[in-house]
């Protein structure tokens, strides 16, 4: 197990083999134009479709407009100021910050947990639960919406049913009308559908490791739980890292498409996140420009949290 | 050679980009006019417009009729209006939820069809004024504004109130309610039965229930000042008698209501009226197709009331849902357009949607119906009640503040205890005079 050493040395790309530097300047400069010519109408679709959007969300973040009048009335940074004011706002900025936080540790664990046991126990089985755990990665989100409505059902439901059954009816929940539990009854559905794909990524690269690695560390007497933390985890660091980024991707993402599909924000905006938020105040209220404003947040907050995470866990690249 | 290629590159993307925006041309002929109506297939479905469009066809050749229709018609058309490209005549009310025709109302684009009114309906003597039903123009649905200038005409109308089992009360030996103080003696009834007295679909659907309140508590002009926003007007004893009663009255709602009260799961909550396990729900006519597929008790029979009376006697109002006609003031073809609308009002066309049950209101259509129709609209016969029309007056839009949200989803947390009438009465007080500052 050493660091890498091959790698490029200042961001100078090392040359191919065969290739001397004189060469390679000279390809470059020769095939110039014709890769230019290649990637113009990509460009040009990436400025027209990725790039005009963006900077018009937040040119639109600084105008009062309803969406649909000629009439649009610079405001500077009034939208901004306003959102700090708005108590509903400031709850859906928790409510994704909680949602954020619960999932990413609840799917990272349980995720890591069974990728370890599934690899390295030799479970029984195993492409079983794999192919059962995988397949709400694919469901649709309003399938998806309609299962947990059957779930979480307060008559009816299997979890209330399964409670009943245990005589534990003290524990069963009105899960979707409780203001208190109606965001971890959402977590949960968003744990369950993003749980299968995280593990199917962690198996990949856990897979990857070397078995001797692990024969070593057993014949020097390291228990199972000592060889996860300190062979599993750095070597697959690089994976955790990039996953990361998908959580608080999803965080933002899926809880909207799942709230809207589930509670609408309800009840009474207790599971308002602040995508849903931002359509209602962009379409149903109206106010365009705020919503934009919103959105403005929401990018620059993932971007901050991707940014944070990335650099509280860069390490040196392990290599075996 | 590397010239060509960046020309050929150039000529490829521009091509790609000269592709997003083709078909935009006018497929305006210089001898015929094409006028794009865009309607809300709602429950009466579409079979109705089209044999409009075409009978109206028939006896204008020179224009040629286009129709969009769609169960979610804002989603369809509201890029095209993004972009510029507006239909000539919108088929669609107010409540949605992507609340387009408030939008539209807020930002002042529709145009004023004051004098549609006073025009005669192709071909018969009466003009659209004479026809429609005394007091039917004038409240906020059709004057946004508070004026005297009309920008939508009402083109269906239908009661909404309580819904409930009518054979269930009977059967009990319960008569429906005529005040509150009998509607809450009922509630305890029902209690020792095990029927809760009150459910709602969802907490949006209290809009038909409030409005109607507010008018009997304090009658219509109280009601208009309470859309209108007037200041302080949620400070009044009037308006606390109002959230009194309702808090009261939610005390008594099934104890499913709130965790069904989602997208979702709403046609559980108007399932435990069929089912006998609630009384009464806010709802509109469109329930009985709504549910027909679904289960229910024995006997079951849809019946309609008003809200009861605050004092006994005392006038009750029925909340009327219109639906609405109204032309973007960005519209291309606006003479046309009103001439198209000036022929949804006459005789010819008000059959064709009457046998769709989509009913107009149109002096003497009540005598036409039959069935079940003609049940529901049987409770404006009572000399005591009284339609009811509009909603909150359109504001320009101000961020963050959502004066339906704020008075109906509350009714969630006041079920669940999560916020108490006194913190309902300082939020919707707030809200309404931050729009009032707006209008």
């Amino acid at each position: 197990m050493t660091t890498t050493s091959a790698r490029p040395v200042d961001g100078v790309p090392v040359a191919p083999p065969g290739m001397g530097p004189a060469r390679a300047a000279a390809g470059r400069s020769g095939n110039g134009g014709f890769v230019l010519a290649c990637l113009v109408p990509a460009l040009v679709l990436f400025v027209v479709f990725m790039l005009v959007p963006t900077v018009n969300v937040f040119r639109m973040s600084l105008y009062t407009w309803s969406g649909f009048s000629p009439q649009m009335r610079f405001v500077g940074l009034g939208n901004f100021t306003r959102l700090i004011d708005d108590e509903q706002f400031v709850r859906a900025f928790q409510n994704t910050v909680a949602l954020l936080v619960v999932v990413t540790v609840v799917t990272m664990g349980l995720g890591l947990f069974l990728a370890a046991i599934m690899t390295r126990q030799r479970l029984r089985g195993r492409n079983l639960y794999r192919f059962i755990l995988y397949i709400p990665s694919v469901l649709s989100v309003v399938v998806l919406a309609a299962i947990f409505s059957a779930v979480y059902d307060q008559e009816n439901g299997l979890l209330n049913g399964t409670l009943r059954l245990l005589s534990l009816d003290g524990l069963q929940q009105i899960w979707l009308g409780n203001q208190q539990i109606v965001l971890y009854s959402v977590a949960i559905a968003m744990v369950w559908q993003s749980l299968g794909y995280y593990l199917v990524l962690y198996m990949a690269s856990m897979s990857s490791i070397p078995e001797e690695l692990y024969e070593a560390s057993a014949l020097d007497g390291a228990s199972a739980g000592r060889q996860f933390f300190t062979i599993t985890v750095p070597l697959i660091w690089q994976s955790l890292r990039t996953t990361l980024t998908f959580f608080i991707m999803s965080a933002v993402n899926l809880s909207f498409v799942l709230v809207r599909a589930m509670t609408g924000g309800g009840p009474d905006g207790a599971s308002e996140v602040l995508l849903s938020y931002m359509y209602k105040q962009a379409y149903t209220n109206s106010s365009y420009g705020y919503g934009m404003a919103i959105g403005v947040v929401i990018f620059a907050f993932s971007f901050l949290v991707s940014l944070l995470v990335s650099r509280a866990t860069r390490r040196e690249p392990l290599q075996f | 050679m590397k010239k060509l290629f960046l020309a050929g590159a150039a000529v490829a993307a521009f091509s790609l980009l000269a592709g997003c925006s083709a078909g935009t041309g006018d497929s305006d002929s210089a001898t015929t006019t094409t006028l794009t109506v865009a309607a809300l297939e709602g429950g009466y479905g579409k079979d109705m417009y089209t044999q409009v469009i075409d009978a109206y066809r028939k006896s204008h050749p020179g224009v040629d009729v286009k129709l969009q229709i769609s169960k979610s018609i804002e989603d369809e058309i509201s890029p095209n209006m993004k972009a510029g490209r507006f239909p000539d005549v919108v088929v669609l009310g107010q409540g949605r939820k992507a609340a387009l025709t408030e939008t539209l109302i807020k930002d002042k684009s529709l145009e004023d069809l004051t004098a549609v009114l006073s025009a005669k309906v192709p071909g018969e003597q009466a003009t659209v004024g004479e026809k429609l039903t005394d007091g039917i123009i004038g409240s906020l649905n059709t004057n946004p504004y508070g004026n005297d200038q009309t920008y939508l005409l009402p083109m269906y109308y239908a009661p909404t109130g309580l819904f409930y089992n009518k054979a269930l009360l009977a059967q009990q030996g319960w008569p429906v309610p005529a005040t509150w103080d009998e509607m809450f003696a009922l509630g305890e009834k029902a209690k020792a039965r095990g029927i809760a007295l009150f459910t709602y679909p969802t907490a949006g659907y209290l809009d038909s229930f409030f409005f109607a309140l507010l008018a009997d508590i304090g009658g219509e002009q109280f009601y208009t000042d309470v859309m209108t926003y007037k200041q302080g007007v949620w400070q009044t004893p009037q308006a606390r008698q109002a959230l009194d009663i309702t808090t009261r009255l939610l005390s008594y709602a099934a104890k499913t209501t709130v965790g069904y009260a989602n997208e979702q799961d709403f046609t559980k909550n108007q399932q435990a009226i069929l089912d006998n396990k609630a009384l009464f729900m806010p709802n509109g006519t469109w329930i009985v197709g709504e549910m027909k597929d679904a289960p229910r008790a024995a006997g079951f029979q849809w019946g309609l009331t008003p809200l009861p009376a605050v004092t006994a006697g005392g006038k009750r109002y029925i909340t009327t849902s219109v639906e609405s006609v109204w032309i973007p003031s960005a519209a291309a073809h606006k003479d046309a357009a009103k001439d198209f609308i000036e022929y949804l009002y006459s005789d010819e066309a008000a059959q064709i949607f009457a046998k769709s049950s989509a009913i107009q209101p149109v002096k003497g259509i009540a005598a036409t119906l039959t069935g079940e129709t003609a049940e529901f609209y049987k409770v404006y016969e009572d000399p005591a009640v009284a339609a009811l029309v509009g909603g909150f007056a359109g504001t320009p839009p101000v961020e963050g503040v959502d004066i339906k949200g704020t008075l109906f989803d509350t009714a969630n947390s006041i079920i669940s205890g999560d916020k108490t009438e006194d913190q309902w009465q300082a939020a919707l007080n707030d809200a309404s005079e931050k729009l009032r500052q707006a209008r």
